[in-house]
């Protein structure tokens, strides 16, 4: 069996031509390596200009890789045709953060959920097409009375449900979630996140979750990989990844979420100290200059990421060592 | 909530109205707190609630379509909502100053940092170009800035999100104000950057005794930094209480619906309580509590009749629920 997503090695190289003088060469995305699992969510997590978007951008065929392999219901995107293409999109869609601007203004939402069963063909008959629309709409919790309805009538939740259904009308077995809920207000959220986990069961849905929230990657996914500056520097079971977290990186981002839970309020938000190396920042390992348990050997050591436990990978010379150390220790 | 004697600043009854085509939207429908000094209150809202409208307020920062169509805003009972342009600037910056969500857009790109954060002190204070300078540089290892003298020669597109933000909040303490307003200053940021600007503005109150409005959409983020927590629904104050109880024990369904939707890095939940429905928007109009068409407790009286604000041990919360308790 096929994985829904496989990427392998994969680069992404942005150029900025120059008149004069050599071009400015700007690497985001560096040998990053994903499996996506039929019927799993896989979490992209980490902080802005990391890189996850652009790994959702060349997923989705919108950007093109430098190098490396991506495959996407079992096929190579790099050579798939326009019509390749046409077709991939009924198996794969995606909804994005912001459903202010992805909605066309000047459709309403017959018209919105109506134009990808156009392209592709189908539910032609008017009465077939009318059961389906009520149908997709009711999945969303949106109501049929509400087909005729523009964007600008509905609130940021309700117009993201309608997004959600527009992804949905093709019946996809991949979805590409990117930050679906981080411009929602913090009431409707909790909404949004439930309907799609419960779509995801529904239907079967494999999901490339992306976020900067650990807080909703826990509620929502199977796996988690944490991006930094391009790379993956930890991938691991969502359940392990939360309870034991190895890269230094990580650990980082787990203590800055701040927490509304009355019982941890009183530990502060752990900020911790801010540590700059900039003497570090030629070394293997980008998040050197940041981290406070790097050593010389984390100078030496080629970057790599490494199994640490099973279905665990992590990418630090020091911390896996450490932590198993000290777990054989107990 | 502890009165100490005389509240810094102090709003009562604040109204804002906006024009638009529409007509006449009301956006702030009377709000009222004191704040004591030394103490960092935390408003916390939806968007359109009007938690930024209330915070340009102070300052009278508003856009032209908004207006004060009623209330008070005192400042160690002078009133901010009806003084002339020519007092207001000089409690602008010096008693009270702000900082805003996005830093580097705050900052003018085509001046350095150092002659943007010397511009304040030369206005404000008696001083020579040299000493702002060196007041300058004091102040940017304050806010945790390394090779402060050689960054003032620097334009904000050389520093990071994290670090302009730095360099407002240096700029809003430049005057050692009375009162600092907040106004989402860590949405833009990063998760561990955000972690290290609100120590940073907790550290820099603590020492100084500062006041402090800290305005957010993020529950989680005040509960770190507010004594106090205001909580804004559809432009009303729908709970006030000190912190800790507000987080430990909500009294307004609004209030627990939000706590209880929050998704945790703690554990894994199957299905998050979800609070149904939608904010309001600005102008709708409303009869009874705002809260009630989404409220798993309303009844009749709620939908016919707004509740005041009921208060007990200390707290206040809007809601029929707390009647006579």
């Amino acid at each position: 069996m096929t994985a829904p997503v496989e990427i392998k090695h994969l680069f992404k190289t942005y150029t900025r031509r120059r008149w004069f003088g050599k071009n400015a060469e700007k690497a985001v995305l560096k040998d990053v390596s994903l499996t996506l699992a039929e019927d799993h969510v896989l979490g992209l997590v980490g902080e802005s200009g990391c890189g996850k978007s652009t790994l959702c951008k060349v997923l989705l065929g919108i950007e093109k890789a430098t190098s490396g392999l991506v495959k996407a219901d079992g096929k190579d995107i790099a050579f798939l045709s326009k019509s390749g293409f046409k077709k991939l999109r009924r198996v794969m869609q995606v909804v994005y953060q912001d459903p202010y601007s992805s909605l066309d203004p000047r459709m309403n939402v017959r018209q919105l959920l109506s134009e990808p069963l156009d392209i592709h063909g189908l539910e032609k008959d008017p009465a077939a097409r009318k059961a389906f629309l009520a149908e997709l709409l009711a999945s969303v919790g949106l109501s049929e009375t509400q087909l005729e309805r523009y964007p600008h009538e509905f609130s940021g939740g309700q117009r993201q449900r309608i997004c959600i259904a527009r992804a949905l009308a093709l019946d996809p077995k991949i979805l590409v979630a990117d930050e679906p809920v981080s411009a929602l207000d913090v009431s409707v959220q909790a909404q949004i996140l439930n309907l799609l986990k419960e779509i995801k069961k529904a239907r079967r849905l494999s999901m490339l979750f992306v976020t900067h929230d650990f807080a909703v990657a826990r509620f929502l996914c199977d796996d988690i990989a944490v991006m930094y500056q391009g790379r993956i520097v930890e991938r691991a079971p969502a359940e392990d990844l939360f309870t034991n977290p190895q890269h230094p990186y990580t650990e980082a981002l787990l203590a800055a979420v701040p927490s509304a839970d009355a019982s941890r309020r009183a530990d502060g938000n752990g900020a911790e100290e801010a540590s700059e190396h900039p003497d570090r920042a030629g070394w293997p390992c980008p998040f050197a200059p940041r981290c406070r348990y790097a050593q010389a050997v984390c100078a030496k050591t080629p970057f790599e990421l490494k199994e640490v436990f099973p279905r665990h990978a992590c990418a630090c010379c020091v911390m896996p060592f450490k932590t198993a150390k000290s777990k054989s220790a107990v | 909530m502890t009165q100490s004697a005389e509240p810094i600043l102090q709003v009562r009854d604040l109204k804002i109205d906006f024009s638009a085509d529409q007509g006449i939207l009301p956006v702030l429908r009377g709000l009222s707190y004191s704040l004591p000094k030394g103490r960092v209150l935390g408003v916390v809202g939806e968007s359109g609630s009007g938690k930024t409208v209330h915070a340009l307020s102070i300052l009278r920062l508003l856009p032209p379509a908004a207006r004060i169509s009623g209330g008070e805003i005192l400042y160690k009972g002078k009133n901010l909502a009806s003084m002339g342009e020519e007092e207001l600037r000089s409690v602008r910056g010096d008693k009270i100053s702000m900082i805003f969500q996005d830093p580097s857009a705050s900052l003018n790109p085509v001046l350095t940092v150092g002659e943007q954060l010397t511009e304040t002190l030369l206005a404000h204070r008696k001083l020579s170009k040299r000493q702002a300078r060196r007041e300058a540089v004091a102040l940017l290892e304050k806010v945790g800035i390394s090779e402060a003298e050689k960054r003032l020669d620097e334009y904000p597109f050389q520093f990071s999100g994290g670090m302009c933000q730095r360099v407002m909040i240096a700029m809003a303490l430049a005057l050692s104000p009375d009162v600092l307003i907040a106004d989402e200053p860590t949405t833009a940021l990063d998760v561990t950057i955000q972690a290290q600007i609100l120590a940073l503005i907790k550290q820099l109150q603590r020492q100084s005794g500062m006041s402090a409005v800290f305005i957010t959409h993020n529950l989680a983020v005040v509960s770190g930094i507010a004594d106090d927590v205001l909580v804004l629904y559809a432009g009303l104050c729908m709970e006030l209480a000190p912190a800790a109880q507000l987080f430990e024990n909500p009294l307004h369904p609004y209030t627990q619906g939000l706590l209880s939707s929050l998704a945790s890095v703690h554990k894994k939940e199957d299905v998050l309580p979800v609070i149904t429905g939608h904010p309001p928007v600005p102008g709708q109009i409303l009869t009874g509590c705002p809260f009630a068409p989404r409220c798993p407790h309303a009844f009749d009286k709620c939908r016919q009749e707004c509740p005041p604000l009921f208060e007990e041990a200390g707290r206040q919360t809007r809601c029929w629920l707390r009647e006579g308790k």
